[in-house]
C-alpha cells in the first residue's frame, strides 16, 4: 500500500443547512425586526443565490418585513442584510440591480406603465430606452402602455410593477405575492418569466402562503412562520414535512354523510364535521388521506365535487413545521 | 430585447422625479381642493369689500385669519399629501426609493413638485383675492405671500412627513397649537412660522396696512429671507428623516 493510500481519508465537508446556498447573493445574517412590542423577524439566518427561492408562510409570518428589509426599506433592529456584499440601507448602489414588486395594490395613479417605466430607468440612468419596451413586453403590457393605471385590475398593477421592475436588469429581484390577481392565463405566463429569469442566473425571490404556487416556480422554498426559519430546502423536502402532519380538509361531495361514514371507519380520519354537503374532515396524515379519499368514494359510489385543505388549516400546518 | 435598441439621452434625476411626481399627484384627483382653495381666496377678497376702513387695511384684515392662517396651510396640506404622504402610505414611493437618486434629490425633486402646484393655485388665487377685493396694486405683494408661504409649509409638511408616522395629526398640530395658539402670543414662535411670516411678507410690502405689522418678526423681504431660511432647514430635516424612514407600505 503506497503512503498516500495510508493517509487517512479528508474530512468531508459539513452538509450546508438547507437555509444557506453555497454561493449566495443575499445573506441574512441574524437578523431581528420589531414593531414596538410586537417581534416581526426573530433572530433570522438564511442566504439566497441564483435561481427561484420560494419564500412561504401563512399571512403575518414576516414574509413582507423580510422583503423590505432586505431591500434596505426598513432597517433592521438587530443583525443585518447584505447583498452582494453590500448593505443596502447604507449603500443606495445596491439599488442599481436589485428590484422590488411590493405586494401593495397602489400605482401612481396618474401614470401609464409605459410612464412608470420610463421614470424607473430615468432614475437609473438607463439610456438604452428599448428597455422599457422590452420590460412591457415580458408582462404583455404592451397594449395597455399608454392606459392611466387608475382603472387597472389588481392583476394588471401587478403586472405594471413587474414591469418596472425588469427595466433596471436586476440581479436580485424580489416579488411579494406577485400572482395576486392575476388571472389563470397570465399566472402561467409571469410563472415562466420568474423561471427564465432564475435560469440566466439571477436571484429570484418570490413570496407566497400558497404551497402549490411556490411549487410551481420555485426549486427551493424558505418557509417563515412568526418571524422564524421553520423549513428550508427543495418544495419536495417541504411538501414530505408538511403531509405528515394533521391538517383539516374540505370535501364537497354528492353524498356526503354516506363518504363520512365510511371514512370514519378508517384510523387516518380523526374526526368529521358535517355542514350540509359539506366534510369538514380532520386526517392525521394529509399524504396518506390523499390516496384513500378516492379509494372510499368510488367504493360507495360517492362524486366529489371539491376537496381542499382549509385555510385556518394551512396555518396549523405551518405552527406544526415550526416545532 | 428589440434588435435596435433606442438610445436617448435620460432624464435627470432631479427633472424625473418633479415630472413624475405632477404627473402622480394629478392623478390623485385633488383637483377638486385646488379649486376650493382658489374659490374661497377669491371669496376672502370679496369679504373684504364689506368691511369698513379702506380696501387695504380691510384685505389685511380678512387676509391674515382667512388666506394666510385658513387657506395656505390647509391646501398645502393637501399639496403635501399628494406629493409624498400618500405615496408612503400606499407604498408606491418604493418605486422612487429602490433607485441609487440620493435622498437630498428625491426631497428636492418633491418640493419642486409640490411648490409649482401651489404656486400655480395660489398665487393667481391670491392675486385674484387682492383685485376683487379693490387693491389690485397689492396684488403682486399677496401672490408673493401666498406663494413663498406655500413653499415654506410644503417644506415643513415634508419634514413632519418623514419624521413622523400620523403626519397629518402632526400637521394639523403644528398649523393650530403651535402657530396659531403659540405663535399668536410668542413672537419667538411666530418668526419661524410660514402662516405669520407669509402674512410679514404681504404687510412689509403694502405701504398702507404698515400698522397692521407685527413687531418681533422680519417684514416685507427679510420675511421672504426667512420664509427661505424656514425652507431650507425643513429640508434638510425631511432629508434627513427620509434616510431613517421605515418605509412598511400599505399591507403591513
Amino acid at each position: 500500500m503506497s503512503d498516500t493510500a495510508a493517509l487517512p481519508p479528508p474530512p468531508m465537508p459539513p452538509p450546508l443547512d438547507p437555509a444557506f446556498v453555497a454561493a449566495p447573493s443575499v445573506v441574512v445574517s441574524n437578523v431581528s425586526v420589531w414593531f414596538g412590542q410586537m417581534v416581526v423577524l426573530s433572530e433570522l439566518s438564511c442566504s439566497f443565490g441564483a435561481g427561484v427561492t420560494g419564500l412561504l408562510g401563512p399571512n403575518g409570518a414576516g414574509k413582507t418585513t423580510l422583503m423590505r428589509a432586505m431591500t434596505g426599506l426598513l432597517p433592521t433592529n438587530q443583525g443585518q442584510v447584505t447583498i452582494e456584499g453590500r448593505l443596502p440601507r447604507a449603500d443606495r448602489e445596491v439599488h442599481r440591480r436589485v428590484a422590488l414588486v411590493p405586494e401593495d395594490e397602489a400605482v401612481p395613479a396618474g401614470l401609464t406603465p409605459r410612464q412608470l417605466c420610463t421614470y424607473v430607468a430615468d432614475l437609473h440612468h438607463i439610456d438604452e430606452r428599448s428597455v422599457v419596451d422590452w420590460a412591457l413586453q415580458m408582462v404583455d403590457m404592451v397594449p395597455v402602455a399608454d392606459r392611466r393605471m387608475d382603472g387597472f385590475s389588481k392583476g394588471m398593477r401587478q403586472r405594471a410593477k413587474v414591469a418596472a421592475a425588469l427595466v433596471k436588469n436586476p440581479l436580485v429581484l424580489i416579488l411579494d405575492e406577485p400572482l395576486n390577481g392575476a388571472d389563470p392565463l397570465q399566472r402561467r405566463r409571469l410563472i415562466d418569466l420568474f423561471r427564465r429569469l432564475g435560469d440566466e442566473g439571477r436571484t429570484i425571490i418570490v413570496s407566497s402562503h400558497v404551497l402549490h404556487e411556490v411549487e410551481s416556480m420555485a426549486d427551493r422554498v424558505i418557509v417563515l412562520v412568526r418571524g422564524r426559519l421553520a423549513a428550508a430546502g427543495g418544495h419536495r423536502a417541504i411538501r414530505d414535512a408538511m403531509d405528515g402532519v394533521p391538517r383539516q380538509i374540505l370535501v364537497r361531495a354528492d353524498a356526503g354523510r354516506r363518504l363520512a361514514v365510511a371514512l370514519l371507519a378508517d384510523d387516518l380520519v380523526a374526526g368529521i364535521t358535517i355542514e350540509g354537503d359539506d366534510l369538514m374532515i380532520s386526517t392525521t396524515s394529509a399524504r396518506d388521506f390523499a390516496f384513500l379519499l378516492p379509494q372510499v368514494a368510488k367504493t360507495h359510489g360517492v362524486g366529489l365535487r371539491e376537496v381542499r385543505p382549509l385555510d385556518d388549516s394551512l396555518e396549523s400546518l405551518f405552527q406544526e413545521l415550526l416545532r | 430585447m428589440t434588435d435596435t435598441p433606442v438610445r436617448t439621452r435620460p432624464q435627470p434625476p432631479l427633472l424625473a422625479i418633479i415630472r413624475y411626481t405632477l404627473l402622480a399627484a394629478a392623478g390623485n384627483r385633488r383637483g377638486r381642493w385646488m379649486a376650493v382653495a382658489a374659490i374661497g381666496s377669491v371669496l376672502f377678497g370679496l369679504l373684504a369689500t364689506a368691511l369698513n376702513g379702506g380696501a387695504g387695511p380691510a384685505l389685511a384684515n380678512v387676509a391674515r385669519p382667512g388666506l394666510f392662517a385658513l387657506v395656505l396651510p390647509i391646501t398645502c396640506l393637501v399639496i403635501g399629501d399628494a406629493i409624498l404622504g400618500s405615496e408612503l402610505r400606499s407604498g408606491a414611493f418604493t418605486f422612487t426609493w429602490l433607485s441609487p437618486v440620493a435622498p437630498w434629490q428625491i426631497t428636492l425633486g418633491r418640493w419642486c413638485s409640490g411648490s409649482l402646484i401651489a404656486g400655480a393655485t395660489l398665487g393667481p388665487a391670491f392675486a385674484l383675492a387682492a383685485i376683487v377685493a379693490g387693491v389690485p396694486d397689492q396684488a403682486g405683494a399677496l401672490a408673493l405671500a401666498g406663494v413663498t408661504g406655500a413653499t415654506a409649509y410644503i417644506a415643513v409638511f415634508m419634514a413632519i412627513g418623514c419624521i413622523t408616522r400620523r403626519a397629518a395629526a402632526w400637521s394639523l398640530g403644528f398649523v393650530f397649537l403651535t402657530e396659531r395658539l403659540v405663535g399668536s402670543s410668542l413672537s419667538a414662535v411666530a418668526q419661524w412660522s410660514p402662516s405669520w411670516e407669509a402674512d410679514a411678507v404681504f404687510v412689509g410690502l403694502t405701504h398702507d396696512v404698515a400698522d397692521h405689522a407685527r413687531s418681533g418678526i422680519p417684514q416685507g423681504w427679510g420675511a421672504v429671507v426667512r420664509l427661505g431660511l424656514i425652507t431650507i432647514v425643513a429640508l434638510v430635516v425631511a432629508t434627513r428623516g427620509l434616510r431613517s424612514l421605515r418605509i412598511v407600505g400599505a399591507s403591513d
